[in-house]
């Protein structure tokens, strides 16, 4: 409606209005408290808190929590349960990351190329897109862990694999709107070439929903890390993940072990939370800053 | 209208055919070719040799997807020598008991997210809709074995009305002979997607709500509940449709977690047990068929959408 | 118009706040107003004023956030704010009816016609379903659909903008109203479809005998129709009388900068423009609110609240205007011509659009469109050349051909003497530099994510002329030309008004110092008052340059004003071309003629004549007609228009077997 009178409205940039809308949105502020906090607990907290994480004693199974100098217990095999949190989260966050990074670079190029190209080139990519998504993806997991040994890097490349395929879509679609754009079309009237189209306004426009997407991509390989632990196609220990603790813990929890679930289980909720809450939040900054007034 | 039909099943018939690629493809990335992984390890070449012969697998590719695409046909999905039964007679005695568990938490999660998500649209910003919101996010987040294991030891230790494992039954009509044990398994799939669900319909019932069409059906003096039953559900609920077919292939996912937690004798335990062994015919034919019925339900869901929905109908079946 | 009593709808210091995310917006502040029985009231004003508030403070249909705040809403003598919400809605659904801007969105898209338009009569009468479809048709027929009664059972998808209107229309009366509201219920229809639309309200009213609140950005609009007028600034009335009365002499200094900035009372050539933006309403204000931008303001506008006052003609105005100023809707302003001998800068020959229909599916079978079918033009050095038509008349596609967005089907394009089909790619890309083209919503046509800096640059940098700094200087020479600050440079595009915008646009498409620019419904969007500071900028400008425009537009007031030549165009062809002035004022085509006499004047006295409407819907360009494209809507068409008529003439030529008039000898 009205317009901001210059002399009023301070000049800012676009990553300063950028986090102050952020910023706005309480849950995304505590989407990043959370990350920052787990993330600290697991990558620092092993140089405070030292525990043996390789060999098993037997002598020390099922302690409860606060017993012997275990402020959480121990496992079945006498790993410090604390300690193997801060280990297990490690994995969690590595791969949930990696993952979702691999995911978000594939398919962006995937669908990036299939949105510009067009015509038959976009009709055959994106109907192997459609083939591959209609295979359930813990399908796809499963049948590809029980051919592959699971090492954390190869979970990052299974899950990377098949998690491509959203971003693929998403992008393309993101591709073919903002081609028509008026503005692209703007730039080729003063004589723009396509390249220039794509590296001056399709990618700027675009990288938006890919980041926002990618936070809920790194959300997703988190859970399916958990699932295919579950599933008992994790990684094998010595190696430790928060769903493989969890999935463990899983048989305990008729003997009243309870400190070997749940302390897993709420480390997985809050961190996928996380994710979730800071994308809402990047949402709201793409879309705010293209918002009128 | 028919046109439209036409052009979607053609999609359709190309993405099967492109699964049974895939499927085709990663039985030749297997470990020591495909005559090793369905014989298994203690295999000797000579076997290997002959089986390669008698399944026509040293012949060229292109060859050897014919036939396989040919066996497919036929309903041949390949023999489990693990389980010594024929891979397609091994789906069809638990593919009900899958279709069951996924139909009922389908159902059921229609019926409860539908109100929800209506509620959180008329009251959006407001607490109903921070609630709900929240609680969705919370089951979205944790894994469903977990919530699976929550119920458990609520409804089955804690407070003992249901048993933990889900009924043991071999046929459909066993299984539905022990209700109780259904509960959980169905109960703990629905949550998850209800919270889908209902962050869907939400969303669609706030654009409907904000569109020109309810302000011009307020002015002849409606109420406000005859406005959003009258006007906007309808159009709130259409897409709906489309996402049940598109929830399909998370909803199958969800099924193989559950089965295996509640240990209920399903496609998804079945395909647990066999990625356990390696027993890659069942493996390969489960992903295919599971596959198949994924893109047949998003089909159907898409058939339906067109159906329903007076812009897709008249506007197909005009040009 | 008998004065009873009592009007029939009277607000009392109506005020309406707006909750945003930031701030508060007080989009009505005490607004005073009556409508009596029987009678049209026009509320006027631009946008932000608060007349579209005001009726959606009557109607209960305020948007999120949006809450009466004081004052009263008498209907019929009670008040709407104390009632309870059942009578309420009663009261609005049965004796209120309204009509609606957009009548693409505001039909219920997956509700049958028939159920839409007899829901209230279902609701609050509780009419059997027979019956209320029975009444559906009765009033769908009354309303001038043709086949109603196959339409009830339609969709809305299924009827074309003109046709849904109708529908909304009726939908409105089926309740016998005592009350109709109109906002803007034209603003989205071509003028053709506009006056039927008009009339119709008109007619209407007279037969169900309510009073009719008629809201618009038009004064043309109003001029026509109504019998009083209420004219809004910044959420206040500032002037109400009759309507001959405040056309034949204004009083309010706004009303009468209003008047002056139409292209039409352009008498001397240039067009009276406003300065500045309308305020800011979340602010808080003092004084009158439009002193700002008041020339005649004085300290004293500025610090007290003026009230409305005076019998009859009221005016909130400490410096009123004080004669009659008369509206000379200008009998042309003869511009000088441009220099006729230099050779054409653009020049297009027989220039063919064709567009694959339904492209979407397997096969392509569904046809073609023909966009633009034969259009030749020549533009000289200097000159504007005007391109008029309703939507979807090709004159858009004209112009994307012409700055070379798109490959022509069939013709010439010759620029500056060059042929752009047979040019290779590296020189494809100088012609560039020669043709530049504008918009009609610059906001759409710069990337969100690009300061204006990078904007203005991109063109330079696209083209590569000169280094950084002298990249540099010509943005800030370009920015001084279209008379903005350089402050402007570190900003992004949504923190400019729609006007702004424009300027930056037009800025962008001056900076490779092109020869020719192609304007496509560059004022559209904008308000009268800041489209004359647009317009006269661009004349401005195209002096000082030397620029040739082609200016498009479906607004043919602006065009008069802009342009030396005017081609008209209708369904991808040009059925006459000529000297601005004898287009408009001595059309020869009987398109021309019914185009001109559907444009709304801002002359309460003109009348236009019944005669030279033309009926039903523009064909589709999918098949489109034989022969004459306009036959099938033309009042004078005979067996021989299926054969096409050719373009000819001396200057003002015309392609029709049966032309108007005769040529005026060259004067």
């Amino acid at each position: 409606m009205t317009a901001p009178h210059e002399e009023e409205a301070p000049v800012r940039g676009m990553w300063r209005q950028g986090f102050e809308v952020f910023c706005e949105n309480r849950l995304a502020l505590v989407g990043v408290a959370l990350f920052v906090l787990l993330a600290a607990f697991s990558f620092l907290g092993p140089l405070f808190y030292q525990t043996d994480q390789v060999h098993t004693d037997l002598t020390k199974v099922f302690l409860t929590p606060g017993t012997d100098g275990h402020p959480l217990g121990t496992d079945g095999v006498g790993y410090d349960q604390l300690g193997r949190l801060m280990l297990g989260g490690q994995t969690s966050i590595v791969v949930g990351l990696a993952a979702g990074l691999l995911a978000t670079v594939v398919g962006t190029i995937w669908g990036a190329i299939a949105g510009f190209a067009g015509s038959w080139v976009d009709a055959v990519m994106m109907r192997v897109v459609d083939a591959m998504m209609s295979i359930p993806a813990l399908f796809l997991f499963m049948l590809m862990a029980s051919i592959v040994t699971p090492t954390v890097p190869m979970l990052i490349v299974i899950i990377g694999a098949f998690a491509w395929l959203g971003p693929a879509r998403l992008v393309r679609g993101e591709a073919l709107t903002l081609r028509t754009r008026e503005y692209v079309m703007a730039m080729r009237g003063m004589g723009g070439t396509g390249g220039r189209a794509v590296r001056r306004h399709i990618i700027p426009n675009a990288i938006g929903t890919v980041i926002v997407n990618a936070t809920f991509q790194v959300a997703d390989a988190i859970l399916y890390v958990a699932y295919l632990s579950f599933l008992g196609l994790g990684v094998p220990p010595p190696a430790a993940n928060w769903g493989g603790m969890l999935s463990d813990g899983l048989s305990d929890t008729f003997s009243g072990h309870w400190w070997l679930l749940y302390p897993p289980g709420i480390a997985i909720i809050l961190i996928v939370l996380a994710f979730n809450f800071i994308g809402d939040g990047l949402r709201d900054v793409f879309e705010v800053r293209l918002r009128r007034r | 209208m028919t046109r439209y039909l036409l052009t979607r099943l053609g999609q359709a018939l190309v993405i099967v055919i492109l699964v049974t690629l895939i499927t085709f493809v990663i039985l030749h990335l297997l470990p020591g070719g495909a005559a090793r992984a369905i014989l298994g390890k203690e295999a000797t070449l000579e076997q290997i040799a002959a089986f390669n012969h008698e399944m026509g697998y040293d012949r060229p590719l292109w060859q050897q997807y014919a036939m396989y695409l040919q066996r497919l046909v036929q309903g041949d999905l390949g023999y489990s020598f693990q389980l010594n039964q024929s891979v397609a007679e091994a789906i069809w005695q638990r593919l009900p008991k899958t279709m069951l568990l996924s139909l009922a938490s389908t159902f059921l999660a229609v019926v409860v997210a539908v109100p929800l998500g209506v509620v959180q649209a008329v009251r959006r910003n407001r607490w109903p809709d921070y609630t709900i919101n929240g609680l969705s996010l919370l089951a979205y987040a944790t894994p469903i074995f977990f919530m699976g294991l929550m119920m458990i030891i609520l409804f089955s230790q804690v407070w003992p009305v249901l048993p933990p494992e889900a009924p043991q039954g071999f046929t459909l009509a066993e299984v539905l002979a022990d209700p109780a044990g259904l509960v959980l398994p169905t109960l703990t799939l629905t949550i998850l997607t209800v919270a889908v669900y209902s962050r869907y319909v939400r969303s669609s019932m706030v654009d409907n709500l904000n569109e020109n069409y309810v302000r011009t059906a307020r002015s002849k003096g409606l109420s406000e509940g005859r406005v959003i039953v009258g006007h906007t559900l309808r159009n709130g609920l259409f897409p709906v449709i489309t996402l049940l077919g598109m929830y399909l292939p998370a909803l199958f996912s969800g099924a193989l977690v559950v089965e295996r937690l509640f240990n209920y004798p399903g496609m998804g335990l079945l395909f647990w047990q066999a990625a356990l062994k390696r027993d890659y015919p069942i493996l390969l034919g489960v992903t295919l068929l599971i596959s198949v019925a994924t893109v047949l339900g998003a089909l159907v869901a898409d058939v339906l959408y067109a159906a329903v929905d007076p812009r897709v109908r008249l506007k197909a079946g005009r040009s | 118009m008998e004065a009873s009593s009592e009007p029939l709808l009277r607000l009392r210091d109506l005020s309406t706040d707006i909750a945003l995310r930031r701030g508060t917006v007080h989009a009505l502040d005490h607004v005073n107003l009556e409508v009596n029985q029987g009678e049209t009231l026009g509320i006027v004003g631009e946008s932000g004023s608060g007349k579209t508030m005001t009726v959606l403070s009557v109607m209960g249909l305020l948007p999120t956030g949006g809450s009466v705040v004081g004052g009263e809403i008498l209907f019929d003598g009670r008040d709407l704010r104390t009632m309870p919400a059942p009578e309420l809605r009663r009261v609005r659904g049965v004796e209120m009816g309204m009509v609606f801007q957009d009548p693409l969105t505001s039909l219920n898209p997956t509700m049958r016609i028939g159920a839409q338009v007899a829901e209230p009569l279902r609701v609050h009468q509780g009419v059997s379903k027979a019956e209320a479809r029975e009444r559906a048709v009765e009033i769908l027929r009354r309303v001038g659909m043709p086949r109603p009664d196959k339409i009830v059972d339609d969709y809305p998808h299924q009827l074309s903008g003109g046709m849904r209107q109708r529908v909304v229309i009726a939908m409105a009366l089926i309740r016998s109203p005592r009350l109709l509201i109109a906002d803007e219920p034209t603003t989205a229809l071509d003028v053709t479809t506009q006056r039927q639309i008009l009339e119709l309200i008109d007619d209407l009213r007279e037969e169900f005998r309510m009073a009719v609140i008629l809201v618009t950005h038009d004064l043309g609009v109003i001029a026509g129709r109504a019998d009083r007028v209420a004219v809004m600034y910044a959420g206040r009335v500032v002037e109400t009388a009759t309507t001959t009365e405040l056309f034949r002499a204004p009083r309010h200094r706004y009303t009468e900068a209003l008047m002056r900035a139409l292209p039409e009372s352009a008498a001397d050539g240039r067009l009276y423009s406003i300065p500045g933006l309308p305020p800011d309403l979340s602010r808080p204000l003092t004084g009158c609110r439009f002193a700002p931008r008041c020339r005649f303001a004085t300290d004293e506008c500025r610090t007290t609240d003026v009230a409305l006052t005076g019998d009859g003609h009221k005016f909130a105005c400490l410096h009123p205007v004080a004669e009659p100023v008369p509206i000379t809707v200008s009998t042309g302003h003869h511009r000088a011509a441009a220099t006729s001998a230099a050779d054409p800068i653009l020049t297009v020959r027989d220039l063919v659009k064709e567009y694959d229909a339904g492209g979407a599916g397997l096969r392509r079978t569904a046809g073609r469109v023909s966009a633009v079918a034969g259009v030749s033009f020549d533009v000289k050095p200097g000159e504007t050349l005007g391109i008029v038509g309703e939507s979807g008349c090709g004159k858009s596609t004209v112009g994307r051909l012409v700055a070379g967005l798109e490959p022509a089907t069939g013709g010439q394009i010759i620029v500056d003497g060059t042929d752009i089909a047979t040019l290779d790619r590296r020189a494809r890309h100088h012609m560039h530099r020669k043709v530049q083209l504008m918009f009609q919503d610059s906001y759409a046509a710069m990337n969100p994510r690009m300061r204006i800096d990078s904007i203005l640059t991109e063109p330079l940098e696209i083209q590569q002329v000169g280094d950084a700094a002298a990249r540099r200087a010509r943005v800030s020479e370009l920015l001084d030309q279209v008379g903005l600050p350089r402050r402007a440079l570190e900003r992004y595009p949504h923190e400019f008004s729609g006007g702004q915008l424009q300027r930056i646009g037009l800025a962008r498409s001056l900076a490779l110092r092109p020869r020719l620019i192609v304007a496509d419904e560059p004022v559209s969007a904008l308000d009268v008052s800041v489209q004359a500071q647009v317009l006269n900028l661009m004349r401005d400008l195209q002096g000082e340059l030397g620029l040739s425009y082609v200016f498009i537009s479906h607004d043919l007031s602006v065009v008069d004003y802009m342009a030396d030549r005017i081609g008209v165009m209708y369904l991808g062809k040009l059925v006459e071309m000529g000297p601005a002035h004898q287009v408009v004022r001595a059309p020869r085509h009987p398109y021309t003629q019914a185009l001109l006499d559907a444009v709304p004047s801002p002359d309460p006295g003109r009348t236009p004549s019944p005669d030279t409407t033309i009926r039903g819907e523009l064909p589709s360009a999918l098949n489109p007609p034989t022969g004459c494209r306009f036959r099938t809507r033309c009042p004078l068409a005979q067996d021989v228009c299926a054969t096409e008529p050719v373009l000819e003439g001396g200057p003002h030529q015309v392609a029709c077997h049966f032309p108007l008039r005769q040529e005026a000898p060259a004067a």
